[in-house]
């Protein structure tokens, strides 16, 4: 509907533009300078995690997975610290610290943003079923989500692990494979109720709004206003909590890794890293610290932009 | 309100069972399978395997040893109630073993529950009062480093500098309070700053947004208007209504505490109950790992209805629902 | 001066030159005579006990256990004198005076001596009947013994084990202080079997409180050497139901010996039980552990030094005489299934020895202060050094050669281009299962580069306790790195049978991880895929049988004058390295011991393979 000009000097400028929501969380976005500086930082992780390794093995000429014992470490096998040609060190087993590093940031992204996605994917599904539908479906969730919280959750972490491990092909005929497949798997097995709780909290509050009432008032079907109206509404919150869920999941990540539950001993991870670093704290010191800074580095960045995006988009936990 | 009592309170033991369930479940079908191999030694026939099997109640279906257990829980053994019967290794009542091992997770927590819940209140409080300040840039910044730095990193670090470098502390291990007080709390101070950095950072921002929230309402501005200090603004009205969330967030943090402080205990070499409970699990000691399990899975439902029947008291839509 | 009286002079000086040292030799033995007796020993433990049957002498099978056992607790009919090196695998005797072997090696009678008692709060003396209650214990699988299958030999055993005799028909007790056992078949070994622990004499009016409770008997353990349990004196044994636990052990964080008020030091020449005390402590962490005994608050420890300790120590001159390195009789190796692709093939297992950079893999464990590298299957020092020259697999500084272990594979029928590489896709993705040990993590990273050298890749899983699937044939685990192995006691027959004999490959448990003997019809029952088809010297596949062998060496007994058994055993051992290659070996493990400034005397026991309990003085 156009507006009917008053005088014409109104006519002639718009006495307001119109902003669509994305415009209003641009505009927020913008203004936060610690959130466009973590979101730099992520950009920068991405490229590491993506080319990082392969180039940190052309320029140093070590591999990733190759042990450098006659070089790097000394007649008892604790490893040697930081020199010309090897910028961080040695690792506990003589690899080339730096390279590992540069590897260690595919791992911890891979699994975090794959592993969150999981989870986001099925508590937002289930979620939103509790939510909307309420009834059993909600019963169901709520009590499902109370033996989550009580479930000791690093030992069946373990058992899963373990019961994975010992065969070429995993578990479940070969559709969780050993290595990184089973960790995501673990994490975000124990990751997806969190998020199917908050989704079905916004989902409750947002089904009580009076456009979702119009709607229905019309006639349409369930089906439509979870799609039309529900799910739009959604996204806000779906995209601060992943961003929120990530930094978790590369902590859990790094936390089974330096228990021995994680990743394969080839593959570089952070949290392994420092498994090998608790060994030998008191005479490597460069084992502990450069793992650990990009790891707080990395999670710190996604933590900072979740904030950041949350202001932004005016998102809060309703009650 | 009676009735949702006890609804709760049914709905709690099942939560505890099913995880004992759980438990049973994956201890049974994991491949390393036959905990008989390691009393078994060299050369095993089939006969010797399978009476130590029957020895450690481990050749029924998993099912049926789990009816043996809640039996036993419930009605007691030869060591009174709860029966949680002995361990694998050792054959030592894991009632014992617990009794042995709680204190160190104990102590652990109570300590770091005292520094996060007043450090904790104290910077987001002190963060509310002054946003956008550089107090409150600098207090929010730390809390984001806190929630960021992983618990084996920062003890770690911690080791490194506090007790190797400048001798400050005592090392890992754990010194019984009885043996001796001071090594008791040279040995402890480093895991309760640790393990409270991550949770001070938590309840400051928790504290922060909580205070803010509640400080917008209606009824602050008339306190205001009404010419009250804003201390007793922030202090009496403000923090008492925004103290709901925290009191509930705190309670449950401890409570998983109890059995997942495994981290800590580990890198701190305190031997608690979290590391009992990874230990005779790697270790195939059922009955202690049942033991551990089930403590861990009782704290956590217990909070939770604590939690659940406060709110009802609070808030009686909530009774019917 | 003239001729005579400069020899006179001469004479007198070497007279008075040889007597001044005499007199030095003299006071110096007086001086290293002079061990002081007193003190505490402590011990530190790391983590747990770990005990496999409670410290019950039955059923105990950790080695950390025999040590404390041999020297501090339980005499046996024969032992040892707790000596490092051969002489400490000598047998000597114990309880028994004497002992004849008659009837062609089946009949062994043994003279036990007198004044031997049973510590508080029996009280009583030793008599041959106690035996006969250790060896019935023995029997009994509801006993919890672990090692029984040594005894199956004497007439009887196993049909009292069963149930099926009231007594074990081939021990007999003529009078108190005699005892003969009766064999099925002549033993050659059969004195080192008797110096077990487990049969040590033990009193029945304790033991049957304990009848079918396995891991129960430990914390009552009644001595018969220099110490026992504090505690002991208390303990009531005019019942069962008033018999409790002693004080001193609680089976889980503390053990505290005492002297044995009964003991009669002169009854016994080999053990010298200096300290009054000796008290073993678990704690934390082996961090805190070497700290304490730096502090001089332990003494000692039973668990492996971390390596930057292991500097420390070997590095630092003053510290230098508190570091001890003795052979721990243990060979630690990399395990190839023989029935698995591509390891049933000879030429593919020789070439794995021949490429391995061994030096680099004991490096991993802490270098040569951990152990020596291991050129066959036996250690040296059991076959007394003989085979000390035998490195089949020798190469330069023990790294590897690329070049042998090509032309080992040649020939090979997975050496699809004929270049002395696995090329076959078998050779790729092959399992590797690995434990999940600090020290797997070092050798990981050297074993797969070595391997990929010759063409094999592996795809590794991990997992923490990695024995009990190893020990599983049906999982069929092609290679495993996680195997060590160390002796019971010092006859070869403890590194063979178990390990290479075809016959007794049992389901669960089977501690001949390569499968050497397997037979087609074995391959079924067990769920083994792979090809279990005999050896074919002509193409290197197959499965190589060594039964035959293991038979012609048992039979066989060492005497004053030859040594048969000894040097049929040794040829064992070059025929399974250089015929069969069913391992790749690269440890010889010492065991190193690092003591406190407390600590005057320091001794290695060879037996147990750990510190020398009853020989080690402190201030």
């Amino acid at each position: 509907m156009t507006a009917i000009p008053l005088t014409p000097s109104e006519a002639a400028e718009p006495a307001f533009t119109g902003r669509s929501a994305w415009r209003l969380f641009w505009e927020r976005f913008k203004e936060d300078r610690a959130a466009l500086f973590a979101a730099a930082i992520i950009a920068l992780l991405v490229f590491i995690a993506i080319a990082g390794g392969p180039i940190a093995q052309r320029v140093t000429g070590h591999s990733n997975t190759t042990a450098y014992t006659q070089t790097m470490e000394d007649a008892f096998g604790i490893p040697k610290g930081p020199n010309s040609q090897f910028w961080f060190g040695a690792d506990g087993a003589g690899r080339d610290l730096f390279v590992r590093t540069m590897y260690g940031a595919r791992t911890s992204l891979e699994v975090g943003v794959v592993a969150s996605g999981i989870a986001v994917l099925i508590g937002l599904v289930v979620g939103l079923v509790a939510g909307y539908f309420r009834g059993w479906a909600d019963t169901v969730l709520s009590r499902f989500a109370d033996v989550m919280l009580a479930i000791p959750q690093l030992l069946i972490a373990i058992g899963i692990v373990a019961a994975c491990s010992t065969t070429k092909t995993g578990c479940l005929h070969g559709l969780i494979q050993p290595g990184l497949g089973i960790v995501i798997g673990v994490i975000a097995f124990f990751s997806w109720s969190i998020i199917a709780r908050i989704v079905r909290g916004f989902t409750l509050s947002i089904r009580e709004r009076d456009f979702v009432e119009a709607a229905r008032s019309l006639g349409a079907s369930n089906t439509r206003i979870i799609f039309r109206e529900i799910l739009p509404n959604l996204i806000g919150p779906i995209i601060v909590y992943t961003t929120l869920l990530i930094p978790q999941s590369i902590l859990f990540e790094a936390a089974l890794s330096y228990l021995g539950l994680g990743v394969p001993p080839d593959t570089a991870s952070w949290g392994g890293l420092l498994n090998q670093a608790a060994q030998y704290y008191d005479v490597a010191w460069w084992l502990m610290l450069f793992p650990g800074l990009f790891l707080v580095i990395t999670v710190l960045a996604f933590n900072l932009l979740g904030d950041g995006l949350r202001d932004a988009l005016d998102v809060r936990a309703d009650r | 309100m009676l009735l949702y009592i006890a609804r709760r309170l049914v709905w709690t033991i099942v939560v505890i069972l099913v995880v004992v369930l759980i438990t049973f479940v994956v201890f049974f079908k994991l491949p390393n399978g036959d905990p008989a191999l390691r009393f078994a030694g060299r050369s095993p026939t089939p006969e010797s395997l399978a009476l130590i099997r029957h020895r450690l109640h481990l050749d029924k279906p998993f099912y049926i040893e789990f009816g043996y257990f809640a039996k036993n829980f419930f009605l007691g053994d030869q060591n009174g109630w709860p029966g949680l019967g002995y361990s694998y290794e050792g054959s030592v009542p894991v009632m014992q073993e617990i009794k042995q091992r709680a204190p160190r997770t104990l102590c652990l927590i109570a300590g770091a529950a005292t520094l996060w819940l007043v450090f904790g209140l104290a910077i987001g409080v002190l963060s509310a009062v002054k946003r956008r300040t550089i107090v409150d840039r600098l207090a929010m910044g730390f809390a984001l480093f806190g929630i960021s730095a992983p618990v084996f990193w920062l003890g770690l670090m911690a080791l490194y500098i506090f007790w190797k470098t400048l001798h400050l502390t005592g090392g890992s291990g754990y010194v019984a309070f009885s043996q001796n007080p001071g090594a008791w709390f040279s040995h402890l101070i480093l895991p309760w700053s640790v393990l409270a950095l991550l949770y001070i950072a938590i309840y400051a921002r928790l504290t922060r947004g909580s205070l803010l929230e509640t400080l917008g309402e209606d009824y602050i501005r008339t306190a205001r208007a009404k010419g009250l200090s804003e201390r007793r603004v922030i202090f009496r009205h403000g923090l008492r209504a925004s103290l709901t969330p925290i009191v509930t967030q705190f309670g449950l943090d401890v409570a998983l505490l109890v059995g997942g402080a495994v981290i800590t205990e580990s890198v701190f070499n305190l031997q608690g109950l979290g590391w009992l409970a990874i230990n005779s699990f790697l270790t195939q000691d059922l009955p202690t790992v049942l033991g551990v399990v089930l403590l861990g899975a009782a704290a956590v439902a217990i909070m939770n209805l604590l939690v659940d029947i406060a709110y009802a008291f609070l808030d009686p839509r909530v009774r019917y629902a | 001066m003239n001729r005579p009286l400069r020899r006179l002079a001469l004479a007198g000086a070497v007279v008075l030159i040889g007597a001044a040292i005499l007199v030095a030799a003299g006071s110096a033995g007086q001086a290293k005579n002079q061990i002081a007796r007193g003190g505490t020993l402590n011990v530190g433990w790391e983590q747990s006990f770990g005990f496999t049957d409670n410290f019950d002498p039955t059923g105990e099978y950790l080695g950390d256990a025999f040590g404390i056992m041999d020297n501090l607790l339980v005499r046996t009919l024969v032992g040892y004198n707790h000596t490092p090196g051969a002489d400490g695998n000598k047998i000597v005797p114990d309880i028994a005076s004497s002992w004849k072997i008659s009837n062609g090696g089946k009949t062994y009678t043994f003279h036990l001596k007198s004044g031997i008692k049973f510590g508080p709060p029996v009280n009583r003396a030793v008599t041959s009947k106690d035996f006969v209650t250790a060896f019935e214990r023995l029997a009994k699988p509801a006993d919890g013994a672990e090692y029984a299958f040594y005894y199956s030999v004497i007439k009887g055993f196993d049909e009292y084990g069963k149930g099926k005799a009231k007594t074990i028909a081939g021990i007999s007790t003529p009078n108190d202080s005699t005892i003969v056992f009766n064999l099925k078949a002549p033993a050659g070994d059969f004195l080192y079997r008797v110096s077990m622990p487990a049969t040590g004499p033990q009193p029945a009016e304790v033991t049957k409180c304990f009848e079918g409770k396995a891991g129960q008997y430990g914390r009552d353990l009644v001595s018969t050497a220099g110490y026992m349990i504090a505690g002991m004196d208390k303990v009531d044994i005019s019942s069962c139901s008033a018999l409790k636990p002693a004080s001193g052990f609680d089976g889980q964080t503390v053990m505290d010996l005492v002297r044995n008020p009964n003991y009669d030091q002169s009854t016994d020449p080999t053990r010298k039980n200096y300290p009054d005390e000796v008290k073993f402590t678990v704690d934390a962490s082996a961090d805190d552990i070497y700290n304490k005994i730096e502090a001089g608050q332990l003494d000692l420890a039973t668990s492996s030094i971390p390596p930057q300790v292991l500097r420390k120590y070997a590095t630092n001159s003053s510290l230098k005489s508190h570091f001890f390195q003795n052979s721990g009789d243990r060979t630690w190796y990399i395990t190839m299934n023989l029935t698995q692709p591509p390891f049933d093939d000879v030429h593919v297992r020789r070439a794995m020895n021949w490429i391995m950079d061994k030096a680099a893999l004991v490096q991993g464990w802490g270098g040569p202060t951990i152990g020596a590298v291991a050129n066959h299957i036996v250690p040296d020092t059991l076959f007394n050094f003989k085979l000390q020259g035998f490195k089949p697999y020798k190469t330069p500084g023990d790294h590897g050669s690329v070049a042998k272990a090509k032309a080992a594979m040649k020939g090979s029928k997975y050496d699809t281009a004929n270049n002395g590489m696995c090329s076959d896709p078998k050779c790729h993705g092959v399992l590797l299962l690995a434990d999940t040990r600090a020290v797997d993590t070092k050798m990981l990273p050297v074993i797969e580069a070595d391997a990929k050298k010759i063409g094999i890749t592996f795809t590794v899983r991990t997992i923490n306790g990695a024995y009990p699937t190893i020990q599983t044939p049906s999982k069929n685990i092609p290679i495993a790195e996680r195997p060590g192995w160390g002796k019971d006691f010092a006859d070869p027959v403890t590194f063979f049978s178990p390990l290479f004999d075809g016959r007794t490959i049992i389901p669960k448990g089977n501690t001949n991880y390569s499968l050497v003997g397997i037979t087609p019809a074995q391959c079924k029952k067990l769920g083994v895929t792979g090809d279990c088809s005999p050896y074919d010297a002509k193409t290197g596949l197959g499965v190589p049988s060594v039964d035959a062998q293991l038979d012609k060496c048992e039979a066989l007994v060492n005497t004053e004058a030859s040594d048969a058994r000894t040097v049929c055993y040794e040829g064992l051992d070059r025929y399974l390295s250089t015929q069969v290659v069913p391992w790749v070996p690269y440890l010889w493990s010492y065991v190193t011991r690092i003591t406190s400034n407390n600590v005057t005397h320091y001794q290695f026991d060879q037996f147990s393979t750990t510190p020398a309990y009853s020989q080690i003085a402190v201030k």
